[in-house]
């Protein structure tokens, strides 16, 4: 089975608040972690082989072993995923890495929000934005 | 200074009186006012009558010259003499001698090149004692008889009083035990030691004399009153007598014509009837005088007057000659020994100040504040460093106005890196005021560009010279209309006024200020290096702390957003939480806001550091509208009007830019809005060549004691307490402005508003 969101995050403390948040959000919501970005890579290249396509690739920046960034551009790669939308999510505002990362090809750029509350507002208004309003791009 | 007349009254005061003992004989036939520096003075024909001469042709051994005068000594007419072989002399003359034996003594000094030990020979005509004394010159041996009149042996008392001069200390005390043992030796009214200055002119240092006399001491004569010739005839014959001036001298007669007789040696030449007329018109009948010699030049004489006629027998003139040549060398040690112990001081005081210019000390203290300072260096008796623009003074120095305008006269009048003159108040009239301090200055100029200079100062030194007679008195017209060379009959003091003049700077001196100016800018330049290198340093700690703020500040956020999403979750989660229990956890949520809202704000700060400013054309008209929307809208401050006037473009970062004006409305707004009518007014203007905007508000102002805090981290002012802000907008509009070149400052009233001015250059 495919989630409707594939979350690479390596902050344990963040994967757990999302969790709860999407499930907040709408209760059939359902999300996969992936703590690396090798473990992303693998777990998306199943994916593909398995013809198992994620609605929404949240993306941190800051991970351990390869970078958010060249996760992105693999990621690109995968003919697969061509269409799925891959959102960049970071604590970062900087805005050299919201420009590097849309160069590559994020589909957006989303500062990661400060606490639950807002977690919860970002994340609906994802929801609303990628999986109601523009079913057509999936 | 000292002939400051015409070459003719120049001229005249080379009146040929020679003051001292100086006898020379002149053909005054050939004297005249264009040739007297080159007049034969060597070749004369006359010898002082006290005494008779015959000339030996060295070779043929024949009388050649004979004095007219032979006749009053041996009784023998001329005729007799001249032409006759010298070894019948001894027979001719009636003496009580072998024939030849007196040729014998000249043959053997000549073989030897040496009369010194034959000088004096003493020999009896009739019942008076004589000594002969024999001097060689180039074809004649010259033989000259004079009176033995001393009847005591003179060699104990020389002895001791060489011993009593050494005695003497100082230069001065060796002097004046010199003049007082001399004159115990010959018994003159007078004498004194007299010291030929750097110009030439002389001095008289040193005086012994009977009571009744009017003291010479101090008194100045001009350089004239002994010339070249008379110069090169002391360093040659370190005594000269002048046995008595009312006595006519005898002329000397030869059968030879064309051979003049060289007299350079002769104990008898004849004196100058110029300076035997000098000397009346001083008094004296007898004069004395013996060289003093230091380091083969004159450099004195001891001059010695009586005034009633008194010979002095050939022995006490040679012990006298004995002690001149004795004193000449104790000058030369000691004058040598100050010297040195000057230039010891001179150097251990440039020793001192290298090492404090060394160490790492302020440039003004190391020349000014130790020990030993620059004006030791130069013995100067006052010095000045300008030293980024702050004046330090050592010793005695004009005040700190006059100072400055010398500086910038000398800045103005310096071509090279030293400049030094004795008389500065006669090229800088400025000086004038201060001459008593400074008459005589060493400059030298540290750097132009940096206004930097230091200074040494002399006083005035002479204020008058008592000259023995004017030394610029005209020369006296005859009746005929002709000059009329007169030596001068007058000695009554003449003072000269010398103003304007300090003591003359020494070649050490000058040269010990160019090597501290080398010094100084060495140290300079090695400081430089080291500023430099600090500044390297600071710049790399800055960077390294904007990196460190925003590595930090950025890793705080993500436990701070745990801290915050958990207790979030908790209070929407948990529902055995009571209201107490909420409450206590949203001050948890509401602690982590306030610290997140602190890193964003340091991350910015941070953020400003890192950041390279590319500049580009900036649309302000955009950025300031923009700017201000964000900030009613952010501080929901609808109610504050804001007005534009120009808004024309500038160049910079717009980020950064953008965060300046988002800062300083941000600023204008919060601090206005609770006013009845808060107003922001925003412009910019052109001033020369930047552009300025000003920020104005009708806000709550800033006290006046907290103007300079205001751009500091994390500084609030006391009556903003109420208001929402960390006390970094302002740091970080301050370092954007850095950043940029650019200047800001402020104009504020408490309760009346504030306007803030950012300046940005338009190149």
């Amino acid at each position: 089975m495919s989630p409707d969101i594939f979350y690479v995050e390596d902050d344990q403390d963040f994967a757990f608040i999302m969790q709860y948040a999407v499930k907040e959000v709408n209760d059939d919501l359902t999300v996969s972690i992936a703590e690396d970005g090798n473990s992303a890579l693998a777990t998306l290249k199943r994916f593909a082989e398995e013809k198992h396509r994620p609605k929404l690739i949240l993306l941190d920046l800051n991970l351990p072993g390869i970078s958010g960034l060249d996760v992105l551009k693999r990621i690109k790669e995968i003919p697969f995923f061509k269409y799925v939308p891959v959102i960049l999510f970071s604590t970062s505002d900087d805005v050299n890495d919201v420009r590097t990362s849309l160069d590559i090809g994020a589909n957006a750029f989303l500062t990661k929000p400060t606490g639950y509350h807002n977690l919860i507002i970002c994340v609906r208004s994802l929801y609303d934005f990628w999986f109601n309003q523009n079913r057509s791009i999936n | 200074m000292i002939n400051s007349g015409n070459f003719v009254q120049q001229m005249f005061s080379a009146d040929y009186g020679k003051y001292f003992a100086l006898g020379i004989y002149m053909n005054l036939n050939n004297v005249d006012l264009s040739n007297c520096d080159r007049e034969p003075i060597h070749i004369p024909g006359r010898i002082q009558s006290h005494g008779f001469l015959l000339a030996v042709d060295n070779e043929s051994t024949l009388i050649t010259y004979a004095s007219e005068n032979c006749i009053d000594f041996i009784a023998v007419e001329l005729q007799m003499l001249l032409g006759k072989p010298f070894g019948q002399f001894e027979e001719i003359a009636g003496l009580n001698l072998k024939n030849g034996q007196l040729l014998q003594l000249i043959q053997l000094g000549g073989a030897k090149k040496d009369f010194d030990i034959i000088n004096p020979y003493p020999i009896q005509i009739g019942n008076a004692d004589y000594y002969m004394i024999i001097s060689p010159t180039a074809n004649y041996y010259l033989v000259e008889f004079e009176p033995a009149t001393l009847e005591y042996d003179i060699q104990n008392q020389i002895g001791k009083s060489v011993s009593e001069i050494l005695k003497g200390k100082g230069l001065r005390s060796l002097l004046q035990n010199t003049a007082k043992e001399i004159k115990d030796i010959i018994h003159y009214d007078r004498v004194m030691i007299y010291k030929f200055q750097e110009d030439g002119h002389g001095e008289v240092i040193a005086e012994v004399k009977n009571e009744d006399l009017d003291p010479f001491y101090g008194l100045h004569y001009p350089a004239s009153d002994i010339p070249k010739q008379a110069r090169a005839l002391y360093k040659l014959n370190y005594t000269r007598i002048i046995a008595d001036v009312n006595t006519i001298s005898a002329p000397i007669l030869t059968l030879e014509v064309e051979d003049p007789l060289d007299l350079t040696h002769s104990v008898l030449r004849a004196v100058s009837p110029i300076h035997i007329q000098y000397l009346r018109n001083m008094g004296v009948e007898s004069s004395f005088s013996i060289s003093l010699i230091a380091h083969g030049e004159l450099w004195g004489l001891i001059a010695c007057h009586n005034y009633s006629p008194k010979f002095i027998d050939y022995k006490a003139r040679e012990g006298a000659k004995l002690i001149g040549k004795i004193v000449s060398s104790a000058l030369e040690y000691r004058e040598e020994e100050e010297q040195e112990q000057q230039s010891n001081i001179y150097q251990l005081a440039m020793t001192m100040i290298s090492l404090h210019l060394g160490k790492d000390e302020e440039m003004a203290s190391a020349l000014t504040r130790q020990e030993y300072t620059i004006k030791d260096i130069a013995g100067a008796s006052g010095a000045a460093v300008l030293f980024e623009d702050v004046i330090s003074t050592v010793g005695e120095t004009p005040d700190e106005i006059q100072l400055r305008e010398l500086f910038v006269w000398l800045k103005a009048t310096m071509h090279d890196a030293v400049y030094y003159t004795h008389r500065l108040p006669e090229v800088f009239p400025g000086a004038k005021a201060y001459k008593h301090l400074g008459s005589g200055i060493i400059a030298a100029m540290i750097s132009k560009d940096m206004n930097e200079i230091a200074v040494w100062f002399r006083p005035e030194q002479i204020t008058s010279i008592n000259w023995a007679g004017n030394p610029d008195k005209p020369v006296v017209v005859s009746d005929n209309g002709l000059l009329n060379l007169s030596p001068r009959n007058s000695f009554e003091i003449f003072s000269e006024l010398v103003e304007n003049t300090a003591v003359k700077w020494t070649k050490t001196e000058i040269s010990n200020v160019m090597k501290l100016r080398e010094k100084i800018i060495n140290t300079i330049s090695k400081k430089a290096g080291e500023i430099r290198i600090l500044n390297e340093r600071l710049k790399r700690a800055y960077e390294e702390l904007d990196t460190f703020s925003y590595t930090i500040s950025h890793d705080l956020r993500t436990p701070l957003t745990s801290i915050k999403s958990y207790t979030e979750l908790v209070i929407a989660s948990n529902k055995s939480l009571d209201e107490q229990g909420k409450k206590m956890l949203g001050r948890v949520v509401a602690g982590a806001d306030k610290m997140n809202f602190l890193i964003n704000e340091i991350l910015k700060l941070a953020r400003v550091g890192r950041a390279e400013v590319e500049f580009v054309s900036l649309d302000m008209d955009k950025i300031v509208k923009d700017s201000t929307v964000e900030v009613i809208s952010a501080l929901n401050a609808g109610n504050v009007e804001v007005t534009f006037g120009d808004l024309p473009a500038i160049s910079g970062s717009p980020v950064l830019i953008s965060q300046i004006f988002t800062n300083l409305i941000g600023n204008a707004v919060k601090y206005s809005r609770s006013e009845d009518h808060p107003a922001v007014h925003i412009e910019g203007l052109k001033v020369e060549d930047e552009i300025i905007y000003k920020i104005q508000d009708n806000g709550i102002g800033i006290e006046i004691g907290h103007h300079d805090k205001v751009f500091e981290l994390f500084k609030r002012m006391e009556n903003v307490k109420d208001i929402e802000g960390t006390g970094v907008g302002l740091a970080i509009v301050k370092r954007i402005i850095e950043k940029h070149n650019a200047r800001i400052w402020f104009e504020s009233e408490l309760k009346v508003g504030t306007i803030f001015y950012v300046a940005f250059k338009t190149n």
